[in-house]
């Protein structure tokens, strides 16, 4: 009996073209365009540099400081001389008409000006005002930086003084990563953050196809029929749980492959799994058990199949977006990043992030596995209790 | 007896629903179950088959126990919905190995019985299309042939021709016929189509009320209950004729003598409803 309600479930499921799209395409679509979009913000440069027009008369302080910019990662830059016509005139067009991100303005004689003392000049930036405000930031301690160092060359040359070092400071000054297990040294890229977060956001998006099979079998009958027929209620509830719990394991699997082979297509980074494979199934089990069991949640509180996707689809919306799948939770402020520790998709992504960017082990990721089997006894609780109530009336 | 049901009474919030209903249904008949909305036969039909619980009152089913044996009833009763109560998405095939399997069948069993209830239903035309292509009319065949998996003793059928053209409507009620009597299935009926209880049922029983206001054989009742109307111009006449026909002429003369001009006269096909709208005084109920 039990390989027809299975087959029963397959078939319906294959058959629903909203479904699959829901399940298989839209986590693939995110995956792709959030690793390709976050790229820069896990890297350590980024693919397009932020243009700068430096403007001011040609000296070689001005032809130093542009090719100490142009050493930078992240900007490049170009002299562009001043001419007697305002430069307020020109700042619109050469930033919304000629696409500069940065304008720098600077008067040729600075370095004289600070050797001497004087306080009469500026150095002015200029931007569009959605500019992030870390790459202002990051500019003007280059400005800083490399005057700063043109000043001091000056001085320890005219005090005959053996400097090479401090020239080369940058280049001692290097960065490592701690790694939690030291057999497992990724570096965390978009990818490893993209295919988990939307992995676990695809996975919840289960309740669309379970709720409209549920609401449809309520209002067509069948359930009635079902109900009228000798038949215990523990195959059926396992005939519903069993085939979404391995659609979601075929999400997993799907989405892994999408992030280990064709994000590297489109020019992201590869995701890495060096993480346990069996921890892996157990967090992604846990995640499944509390989907489908807040899907029949959703399933038992809708009346129809509309007001499923609409309570569904939102609840799944507000959790994600709680629950740092939207937006990292490392850029979140303190307090909603302690918002996020109420949101089962967190726990869920928590999890699979301990394991594939951190190489935690079951250690790390047991508190996550309860809380979201927890979540999904209450879920499955509640359900009954509606399922119950109903019939009654 | 297939069904004997004594003192059954059934309140929701209060409000009864069922009040002391007794009924008995012959084993192998067809038992119309008429009845204007409201009036409980859905409540009736869903408390036979496990739906919801009674609150009080003795049922047998075929001589079992309705609490006792509800294992051996549900095994021998089929529940036919109203509306279509299987999976659209799947075919008549896929369908009917669902719901076999649920009724425990497998293997080369399920396999006959599925081809038996498309041979018994004319789907197998159908059988390997999904079930949202089909009109009305195979959609109810495939309602009844889901039913029929278990080869059941007792089948109840909730108003099974809704929905859909005479012609349909003519083929399915053959096929409840022929399925009686093949297979001796006590078939319970309920219709708001009184034509269709006229034609398939042997026994007729009227729901109102909370609870049964008449129960009848139907050629007894059609006999009790005969009618002839005349439909005039501004009017209708209807004449009883259970104590024979001299009113009619009497009428009928009248009308010659008073040069009113007859559009139709209908001989009996209205006795059911007629009846039905008499016991119920013909309120609406909502």
């Amino acid at each position: 009996m039990f390989k027809y309600i299975l087959k029963k479930e397959f078939l319906l499921i294959s058959r629903d073209i909203h479904a699959l799209l829901v399940l298989f395409i839209m986590p693939t679509v995110f995956i792709l365009i959030m690793s390709l979009a976050l790229k820069n913000t896990y890297s350590s440069s980024i693919d397009v540099k932020l243009n700068i027009a430096l403007i001011s008369e040609e000296n070689k302080d001005i032809t130093y400081l542009n090719k100490q910019l142009n050493k930078s990662s992240f900007f490049e830059s170009s002299v562009i001389h001043k001419d007697n016509n305002s430069v307020d005139t020109d700042l619109k067009e050469l930033i919304y008409g000629k696409k500069f991100d940065f304008i720098i303005t600077i008067s040729k004689d600075y370095k004289r000006k600070i050797n001497k003392n004087k306080k009469d000049f500026n150095i002015q930036i200029y931007s569009k005002p959605d500019i992030q405000h870390q790459n202002y930031l990051m500019l003007k301690s280059l400005i800083v930086e490399n005057i700063s160092k043109q000043i001091m060359s000056d001085y320890f040359i005219k005090n005959k003084i053996n400097a090479k070092t401090l020239a080369t400071l940058n280049s001692k000054i290097k960065k490592s990563y701690v790694y939690k297990n030291e057999k497992f040294k990724i570096k965390p890229t978009s990818v490893q953050q993209s295919v988990p977060a939307w992995l676990v956001f695809s996975m919840f998006f289960i309740l669309i196809p379970i709720s409209n099979t549920f609401i449809n079998e309520k209002a067509l009958g069948t359930v009635s029929r079902i109900r009228s027929i000798n038949v215990s209620f523990i195959p059926i509830l396992l005939g519903k749980i069993i085939p979404y719990f391995i659609i979601n394991q075929i999400q997993v699997i799907l989405m892994i492959l999408v992030g280990v082979f064709v994000v590297p297509l489109l020019g992201g980074d590869s995701l890495i799994i060096n993480g346990n494979y069996f921890l892996i199934f157990c967090m992604s089990s846990a995640i499944s058990f509390a989907a489908i069991s807040f899907a029949l949640f959703i399933a038992n509180i809708s009346k129809t199949t509309e007001e499923a996707t609409s309570i569904g689809g939102v609840s799944n919306i507000i959790l994600a977006a709680l629950g740092g799948i939207m937006v990292p939770k490392f850029v979140m402020p303190e307090f909603m990043q302690d918002i996020t520790q109420y949101s089962p998709m967190s726990w869920g992504l928590e999890g699979l992030l301990e394991i594939l960017v951190r190489g935690g082990q079951f250690n790390d990721i047991k508190t996550y596995i309860v809380y979201l089997l927890l979540f999904a006894f209450c879920s499955l609780a509640l359900a009954y209790i509606l399922l119950i109530k109903k019939e009654k009336r | 007896m297939a069904i004997k049901i004594n003192n059954l009474n059934k309140s929701y919030n209060n409000s009864k629903v069922l009040d002391n209903l007794s009924l008995e249904i012959k084993e192998g008949s067809i038992f119309g179950l008429l009845g204007p909305n409201g009036a409980g036969k859905t409540t009736l039909v869903s408390i036979l088959n496990y739906l919801i619980p009674k609150n009080s009152g003795t049922i047998k089913i075929y001589g079992y126990d309705f609490e006792k044996d509800y294992k051996t009833i549900k095994s021998i009763s089929s529940y036919i919905p109203q509306t279509y109560a299987f999976y659209p998405n799947l075919t008549a095939y896929e369908n009917l190995e669902f719901f076999g399997a649920l009724y425990g069948l497998k293997n080369a069993a399920l396999k006959k019985r599925i081809q038996y209830c498309i041979t018994a239903t004319a789907l197998e035309k159908f059988t390997h299309k999904r079930a949202a292509t089909y009109s009305g009319g195979v959609k109810r065949r495939l309602n009844i042939a889901i039913g029929l998996l278990n080869s059941p003793k007792i089948i109840y059928l909730d108003e099974p021709t809704v929905g859909i053209d005479p012609q349909s409507r003519k083929y399915i009620l053959n096929i409840i016929k022929e399925i009686n009597q093949r297979d001796n299935i006590t078939i319970v009926y309920t219709s708001h189509y009184m034509e269709e209880i006229e034609y398939i049922c042997d026994e007729i029983a009227i729901l109102d009320n909370h609870t049964i206001i008449l129960q009848e054989k139907k050629d007894l009742l059609m006999k009790q209950n005969s009618f002839v109307e005349i439909k005039l111009a501004d009017e209708n006449l209807s004449i009883d004729v259970n104590n024979g026909y001299e009113e009619l002429l009497e009428v009928l003369g009248q009308l010659k003598t008073n040069n009113r001009r007859i559009v139709d006269i209908d001989f009996g096909n209205k006795n059911l409803e007629h009846l039905f709208l008499s016991l119920t005084k013909g309120n609406l109920r909502d």
